[in-house]
C-alpha cells in the first residue's frame, strides 16, 4: 500500500496538522500570554511582565468562593454520577436483562442532548417538582449530563471482565457482596477513575445548565462569564490560565492513569 | 467406604436440549477420576454442578452424604481450577492464593504460613509478590492450582486446566497433578476431552456421551474391554469389523464375517444370536504375515499405506471385500513384510464383540 503515498501528500498531512495544532493552542497562548502584561488592557505589545495578576487572583474572594462553590458542586455530581453510572452498567451487563439496547439509549441520551435543551427541559423539570434553583438544581442537572460518561467508560471495561473471575471468588467462599467489593470495583478501578475525573472536569466546565438552574451564588464560569460583560481584563486572562492549567493537568492525568491500567 | 461425591439420578436441561440426561455417579475418595468425553457430552455441566454454578434441572447431587444440590458456590467444600484460571489481576500471587482464606477469616500468620507452604509445594516462594500478568502459563495455572487447594476443600474439581498449554508443558503438568494429587490424598474431579491425558493421570475414567455415562472404569479396561462402540472408539483407536453373530460360549462370542466365523471377547455383554455386531479390534493387536499361516485363522489383503511413525509404522490394509484394517507394526515385524500382499490374523481375546 505504501507506493500510494508519496512524500509530497505525507508533507502536506503533516503540515496541515502542525496547522491544526496551531489554530487550537494560539488562542490558549494569546491569553496566557496576556496574563503576565503589566497594563489594563489587553494588546500588543506585552511591554512590562507582572506575576500582578496572578497576585491579585489568588486573593479574590469572589474567585475563591466561586472556585470552592464550583469544586463542591463538581465532587457532588461526581458521587451521584458514579453511583448511578456503575448501577446502570451493571444492569446492562447482566445475563437475561430485558430491553438492554433501550436501557442503554436512554442513559446516552443525555450525553447527546444539545446542551441548551437539554438546561431548558431541566428548567422545566424542577418548576413543575417545585424544586428551587440552586445547588440542588445544578447538582441534579450536571449528574443527568455527566452518567451517560460513567455508563460507557465503566460498560467497556466491564466487557473485558473474564467471566468467571467471580464465579472462582464465589468459589473460594465470597458471598455476590463480597465478590463485587474484592473483585468487581478493584477491577473496575481504573474506568472509575477516569470516569470520575471526567465528571469533575464536566461539571466544573459547564455553563448552559448552571445558567438556568442556578441561584445566585455564582460557580466559576458564571463569575469569568459576568466579569468579561463588566469588560476585558488581564486578571480574567490569569483566572482563566490557572483555570485551564488544572484542568489540562487532571484531564492528562486520567488519561495515563486509565492508559497505564490497561496493559 | 461412602462416597465423597453422589449424583442420583440428575437431569440438566437448557430449555428442550438435555445436557445431562438421568446421571448417578459415585465417586471414592481420594482418587484422581477423569469425565472424559467429547464437547457437548455434559462432562463440564456435570462438574459446575458439584461446583454450585449450575442447578440441577431434577435430581439430588451428595457431597460427603449431605445433599448439597442448591447450596451456592461459597456454601460447599468444594474448589475448582478454571480453564483459563480466573486469577483475580489486581492482586499479587500471595493474595490470590490467600483469598479463600482471609474470607474463612484466619489469622493473617496462619494464612500467610499456609499460603507460603502452597507456594512452595510449586515451586514459586518467589514469585509470591509477583503480580499474575508477570507469570508464565504454566506458573500461573500452578498459581490457580494452589489458591483452589488452600481452603482444604474434600474434593477439588478441575475444568481442563492444561488446555491451554503447549504439548511439552502440558505432560509436565499432567505428571505435577498427578504427584500433588498422590501428596495431599485429596479427590480430584477432572474434566478433559484428551482420552491421552485421562489415560495418563486417572485411577478412574467415566466416559460421557450426550448426557449419560458411557463406561466407568479404570484405564486399562476402558482401553483393552470397552463396552460400546462409542468407548472404542474415542479411547484410543479401532478397528471395527461388523457381522452376525451366530452364538456365545465360554465368555466367547462367534461372529459370521467374511465368510469365516471369528471369535472375539464378550466381555459380560449379553448379545443376542442373530443380531448384528462389531468387533472391535485395536491396530496394535493386529497380526500381519507374509504368508498364509498353516494353523491360524487369517485374512488375505494388500497394503495400500505404510505411515512411519518413529517407534512403529502404521499399515492401511485393504480386505477383497472392501474392510480396511489399521494396523501397527513394530520394525522386527515390519522387516519381515517385503511384499504388499499379506494375510492378518489376530487372537481372539484382544478383539471385543460389542452391540452395534
Amino acid at each position: 500500500m505504501r507506493h500510494y503515498f508519496s512524500d509530497a501528500p505525507k508533507t502536506a498531512l503533516q503540515a496541515s496538522y502542525w496547522v491544526f495544532v496551531i489554530y487550537l493552542l494560539l488562542p490558549l497562548t494569546l491569553m496566557t500570554a496576556m496574563s503576565f502584561k503589566d497594563a489594563n488592557f489587553i494588546a500588543f505589545p506585552i511591554g512590562d511582565w507582572t506575576l500582578g495578576w496572578y497576585a491579585k487572583v489568588v486573593q479574590d474572594k469572589q474567585f475563591l468562593e466561586a472556585s470552592g462553590y464550583s469544586i463542591f458542586i463538581a465532587l457532588m455530581t461526581t458521587i451521584f454520577a458514579t453511583i448511578m453510572g456503575v448501577w446502570i452498567a451493571l444492569l446492562i451487563s447482566a445475563e437475561g436483562i430485558w430491553g438492554r439496547a433501550a436501557i442503554f439509549a436512554l442513559a446516552c441520551l443525555p450525553a447527546v442532548v444539545p446542551g441548551l435543551i437539554n438546561a431548558i427541559s431541566m428548567r422545566i423539570f424542577i418548576r413543575v417538582l417545585d424544586i428551587p434553583t440552586g445547588t440542588g438544581a445544578i447538582i441534579l442537572g450536571h449528574t443527568v449530563h455527566a452518567v451517560p460518561f460513567v455508563v460507557i467508560m465503566v460498560l467497556t471495561r466491564l466487557r473485558s471482565m473474564p467471566n468467571n473471575l467471580i464465579d472462582a471468588a464465589r468459589d473460594l467462599g465470597a458471598d455476590s457482596f463480597i465478590a463485587f467489593i474484592r473483585i468487581t470495583i478493584p477491577f473496575l478501578a481504573p474506568a472509575l477513575v477516569g470516569g470520575m475525573i471526567f465528571c469533575v472536569l464536566t461539571s466544573i466546565d459547564d455553563f448552559v445548565r448552571t445558567f438556568f438552574l442556578g441561584g445566585y451564588q455564582p460557580t466559576l464560569p458564571m463569575l469569568i462569564f459576568a466579569k468579561v460583560q463588566g469588560g476585558m481584563s488581564p486578571e480574567i486572562n490569569a483566572m482563566a490560565t490557572l483555570v485551564l492549567i488544572v484542568t489540562a493537568a487532571v484531564g492528562l492525568y486520567a488519561e495515563h492513569f486509565t492508559r497505564r491500567s490497561r496493559t | 467406604m461412602q462416597p465423597v461425591v453422589q449424583f442420583r439420578n440428575v437431569n440438566k436441561h437448557y430449555g428442550s436440549s438435555i445436557a445431562v440426561d438421568s446421571l448417578d455417579l459415585s465417586i471414592e475418595p481420594g482418587q484422581f477420576v477423569t469425565l472424559l468425553g467429547p464437547s457437548g457430552c455434559g462432562k463440564s455441566t456435570t462438574l459446575r454442578m458439584l461446583g454450585g454454578f449450575e442447578t440441577p434441572t431434577s435430581g439430588e447431587i451428595y457431597l460427603d452424604g449431605k445433599e448439597i444440590s442448591r447450596l451456592p458456590p461459597n456454601k460447599r467444600n468444594v474448589n475448582i481450577v478454571f480453564q483459563d484460571y480466573a486469577l483475580f489481576p489486581h492482586l499479587s500471587v500471595r493474595r490470590n492464593v490467600a483469598f479463600g482464606l482471609e474470607l474463612k477469616g484466619l489469622a493473617s500468620e496462619a494464612i500467610h504460613k499456609r499460603t507460603m507452604e502452597l507456594l512452595s509445594l510449586v515451586r514459586l516462594q518467589e514469585f509470591a509478590d509477583r503480580m499474575p500478568a508477570q507469570l508464565s502459563g504454566g506458573q500461573r495455572q500452578r498459581v490457580a492450582l494452589m489458591r483452589a487447594l488452600a481452603p482444604n476443600p474434600n474434593v477439588l474439581l478441575l475444568d481442563e486446566p492444561l488446555s491451554a498449554l503447549d504439548a511439552k508443558l502440558r505432560q509436565q503438568m499432567q505428571v505435577e497433578l498427578k504427584s500433588i494429587q498422590r501428596t495431599t490424598g485429596k479427590t480430584f474431579i477432572f474434566v478433559t476431552h484428551d482420552q491421552e491425558e485421562a489415560l495418563t493421570m486417572s485411577d478412574v475414567i467415566v466416559v460421557m456421551n450426550s448426557g449419560r455415562i458411557e463406561q466407568m472404569g479404570d484405564p486399562h479396561t476402558l482401553y483393552s474391554r470397552p463396552r460400546s462402540r462409542f468407548v472404542a472408539n474415542f479411547i484410543g483407536e479401532s478397528n471395527f469389523i461388523e457381522g452376525t453373530l451366530k452364538g456365545t460360549k465360554g465368555g466367547l462370542a462367534a461372529i459370521e464375517w467374511n465368510g469365516s466365523v471369528v471369535h472375539a471377547g464378550l466381555n459380560g455383554q449379553d448379545l443376542q444370536a442373530g443380531s448384528r455386531v462389531a468387533v472391535a479390534l485395536r491396530p496394535e493387536a493386529v497380526s500381519v504375515f507374509a504368508a498364509k499361516p498353516a494353523e491360524k485363522l487369517a485374512f488375505e489383503g494388500r497394503i495400500t499405506q505404510r505411515l512411519f511413525k518413529g517407534d512403529h509404522t502404521s499399515l492401511t490394509i485393504e480386505l477383497p471385500n472392501g474392510q480396511v484394517i489399521a494396523a501397527q507394526l513394530d520394525p522386527v515385524a515390519l522387516s519381515r513384510i517385503t511384499d504388499d500382499r499379506v494375510w492378518i490374523g489376530w487372537r481372539e481375546e484382544d478383539a471385543v464383540a460389542l452391540a452395534d
